[in-house]
């Protein structure tokens, strides 16, 4: 089996929108929806299951953040791991839309 | 004003969540509006001003706070979470917004983890209550009897109900609640705890003791000896081990009130375990009679 599975829409977009820089979940979410068109929303639930399961992966990781007003607000950071998985699916998507040329 | 509270005691399986967020969606519509939610029983205040949605999760939260963060962003009241890791949410109701608003899972794979991690816990617990009724169904075999048959029933209902749950969560739909579930499972609690207590009853109303006689000689032949006096409340299958030694023949016997000799057995030597006994319900005795020096074990349930 191949040790790199396709990720869920839900994965995709929170790291797609933390590789813009370190966001917390609600900036996630309305990012999600601007990108998406609103064809993507991820709910509260949604949102803890992955981001637990990405720290626990090691694709993301927890901050607090140091902007004035907005301080010990909880942030999530990509990880290096986290972008060597978000650049492994968009080749996987690109290959996949490229074959899809191809025949 | 002050506040008026109203306490509910209604219980929702959990494969059909659904049900009961529906549930109290309705109940904060009739301006009841849930303040703790539970397994067993459900606080409510008396508001109707205000309406809510509700969601219900399930799980073991490692960051309690980080958790009640993520739900309070997208507009999430945190209400409660009950001992065994249910957790209520409540957002206020706009009418404007889609019914999609109120989900909290949006794709299919959270929704699975969610139901998933109670199907697990089901399935563990179905699978030791399995393992607990072989004893149930060994001593069922070995020694029939009304307790045992009862008990043993009433686990395996119980086992076939938690597998049935552990699928049917996975299967539950946030959308659509499945009514006429809770009276039909209401019926099988009802039977499993029926099955438990009246098994539990039936044991403690049989007569259960143990005696022993000896005598190092006898000087005159002990005839129709009446020994230990019991009542058997229910017919059933009752239980004897014997063991009896002397140095000539002795008699041993089972006597009923009603229909005198039951169970007879003259010999020098004898040792059994689990003797069946059909005994009707009545007044009993033991009886013996030896003519030389003797010992009887006897043993009852």
């Amino acid at each position: 089996m191949k040790n790199s599975e396709p990720m869920s829409e839900s994965y995709y977009y929170i790291l797609l929108c933390l590789a813009k820089g370190a966001n917390h979940g609600y900036g996630i979410m309305q990012m999600t929806e601007k990108l998406s068109g609103g064809d993507v929303t991820i709910g509260s639930g949604t949102m803890y299951g992955a981001t637990s399961n990405m720290i626990k992966k090691g694709w993301i990781c927890e901050i607090l953040s140091s902007e004035p007003g907005l301080e010990r607000r909880r942030l999530y950071k990509l990880t290096e791991s986290g972008l060597e998985a978000l650049r492994t699916e968009i080749a996987r998507l690109k290959r996949m839309l490229e074959n899809a040329d191809e025949v | 004003m002050q506040a008026e509270y109203k306490t509910i005691h209604r219980v929702f399986f959990a494969w059909n969540y659904p049900a009961e967020i529906e549930y109290l969606n309705k109940a904060s519509e009739e301006g009841l509006q849930l303040v703790h939610g539970g397994c067993y029983s459900s606080k409510f205040i008396k508001d109707p001003d205000v309406r809510y949605r509700y969601q219900i999760d399930y799980g073991k939260i490692e960051d309690m706070g980080r958790y009640i963060e993520t739900f309070r962003e997208q507009g999430w009241e945190y209400i409660n979470s009950t001992f065994n890791n249910w957790h209520y949410f409540r957002k206020a109701y706009d009418p404007t917004l889609p019914e999609e608003a109120y989900e909290i899972f949006t794709d299919r794979q959270s929704l699975n983890e969610m139901t998933r991690r109670w199907s697990r816990l089901a399935l563990l617990i179905a699978f030791l209550a399995f393992c607990g009724n072989i004893m149930y169904l060994i001593d069922l075999i070995k020694r029939p009897s009304l307790p045992a048959a009862l008990s043993f029933t009433a686990i395996l209902i119980e086992v076939i109900v938690l597998v049935f749950g552990a699928i049917k969560i996975g299967k539950a739909d946030a959308r659509r609640s499945i009514k006429g579930d809770t009276a039909l499972f209401t019926v099988f609690l009802v039977v499993l705890l029926a099955g438990l207590i009246s098994g539990l009853t039936l044991k403690g109303m049989r007569p259960s003791f143990k005696t022993s006689q000896q005598a190092s000689s006898v000087d005159q032949p002990k005839v129709e000896d009446r020994w230990a006096d019991f009542t058997v409340k229910y017919a059933d299958n009752y239980y004897l081990d014997l063991e009896m030694r002397s140095e000539k023949p002795m008699t041993f016997k089972v006597m009923s009130e009603k229909d005198g000799e039951i169970f007879s057995k003259t010999t020098e030597e004898f040792s059994e375990k689990d003797i069946r006994l059909k005994l009707p319900a009545g007044n009993y005795w033991l009886n013996m009679s030896a003519e030389s020096g003797y010992f009887v074990d006897c043993k009852l349930q």
